[in-house]
């Protein structure tokens, strides 16, 4: 048992037992704010539908394995074992496809050896980028990003670089 | 963001004509409905997680947050309302917690306060830092990976947290530094010329999302010159002294 699964629920609990000493209508309040999930999701249901159906395609087409091939030698400069660059393509674009893969590396290669590690911890300190800005953007009236979208994708790649160094030395 | 769903379709789209032109209609139909299964997942989770938020809200916690982070989010977000900064207070602390559902939801609601101070078709700063904190994931513990290793049978399997949490720190800090220069540099670029359409920063875009490659060792670059830097002014002031 892990320490984190605690985290969570203790703090619910906490909440719980200050809402009542504020003497705070708990069922009242709850299902009001649970309420507004129903607009959120109506508001970003067309966006999700329009980024899955290019992560599918971009899948199935073979592409994003033909733009990992062509990564590959550059993710090896950089000390990325080149198994993992199709990792890193498809991880900024789906969750459930990268933890997929991920598995697929634990399996071929054992969860402790080198690359499954590296694949773990580049799993947990990266996020699906473009699935963040869609949701974000589809509330907004604002629909040109800007800069976010690489400045998140560079930081990422960094942080996916000192993820395989630390590896090797921890 | 629009170019580049453009450019992803009609490559995979041109592709799949040469190799399986059956499999594309097909694979449209599959994301679209996958998309749905999502949403109503996300309905059920996000209506808990809103509960609970208007719990935190209710009883005055959201506030205490808010003052609490106050430094962070001005640092960070510039000036915003009361309301826009508590929930940026409960979307970072959602963050810094772990707990990834939580996060959407209140990040959309920050979201909605700030582009409603915005008001243009183009995101602010603080929008863009928004995303950026939420895109390089703050997520101190990965409870999900922690599982997934020890299904397949890894002997030590929450050795990974260390260097998840070194790395993870360090997407967001290089996040924020990178979105506080682009903006220092957009801004002096908006002033030189003062273009009707911001054409360069577009293409910078496109160009930057072809050749990330080359962008991450810019990127090193002038993360490794601001590491320099700092320590540098450090020395030099304790010289003085």
């Amino acid at each position: 048992m892990n320490v984190s699964v605690f985290i969570t629920p203790v703090l619910i609990i906490l909440l719980l037992i200050y809402c009542a000493k504020k003497k705070v209508n708990c069922y009242n309040t709850f299902a009001s704010g649970a309420k507004g999930a129903i607009s959120l999701c109506l508001d970003v249901l067309p966006f999700l539908v329009t980024i899955f159906v290019a992560i599918q395609l971009f899948r199935i087409s073979g592409l994003a394995e033909t733009t990992a091939n062509l990564f590959a030698p550059v993710m090896e400069v950089l000390g990325i074992p080149k198994e993992l660059t199709e990792l890193m393509i498809i991880r900024p674009f789906s969750g459930s496809g990268s933890l997929a893969m991920a598995e697929q590396i634990f399996s071929t290669y054992g969860a402790d050896s080198y690359i499954s590690r590296c694949a773990s911890v580049i799993m947990g300190s990266s996020e699906t980028i473009f699935y963040v800005a869609t949701i974000y953007l589809s509330q907004t009236k604002a629909k040109r990003l800007l800069y976010a979208i690489p400045v998140a994708l560079i930081a990422t790649i960094i942080s996916s670089v000192v993820a395989c160094l630390l590896c090797r030395v921890m | 963001m629009r170019k580049i769903w453009f450019f992803m379709v009609l490559a995979s789209l041109v592709t799949l004509l040469f190799i399986d032109p059956e499999d594309s209609i097909n694979a449209m139909m599959n994301a679209g409905a996958d998309a749905v299964t999502l949403t109503i997942r996300l309905l059920g989770i996000y209506a808990v997680w809103l509960g609970i938020i208007a719990l935190v809200d209710a009883c005055g916690l959201s506030n205490k947050i808010a003052t609490l982070l106050d430094p962070v989010i001005d640092f960070l977000f510039g000036k915003t309302d009361n309301n826009t900064k508590k929930y940026l207070a409960l979307n970072m602390s959602a963050n810094i917690l772990g707990m990834g559902n939580a996060c959407t939801p209140t990040g959309l609601k920050a979201m909605e306060g700030l582009d409603k101070q915005n008001n243009s078709s183009t995101a602010s700063v603080a929008m863009i830092m928004l995303v950026v904190i939420n895109a390089t994931s703050l997520q101190l513990i990965p409870t999900t990976i922690i599982g997934l290793r020890q299904q397949y049978g890894s002997t030590s399997s929450s050795d990974i947290i260390l260097p998840t949490i070194i790395a993870t720190l360090i997407s967001t800090i290089v996040g924020v530094l990178l979105v506080k220069l682009c903006d220092k540099f957009y801004k002096k670029h908006k002033k030189d010329d003062k273009p009707k359409q911001d054409y360069p920063s577009t293409k910078n875009k496109i160009l930057k999302n072809f050749f990330t490659s080359k962008n991450a060792q810019k990127g090193k670059c002038t993360l490794s010159n601001t590491q320099k830097n700092q320590p540098n002014k450090i020395v030099f002031k304790d010289n003085k002294k």
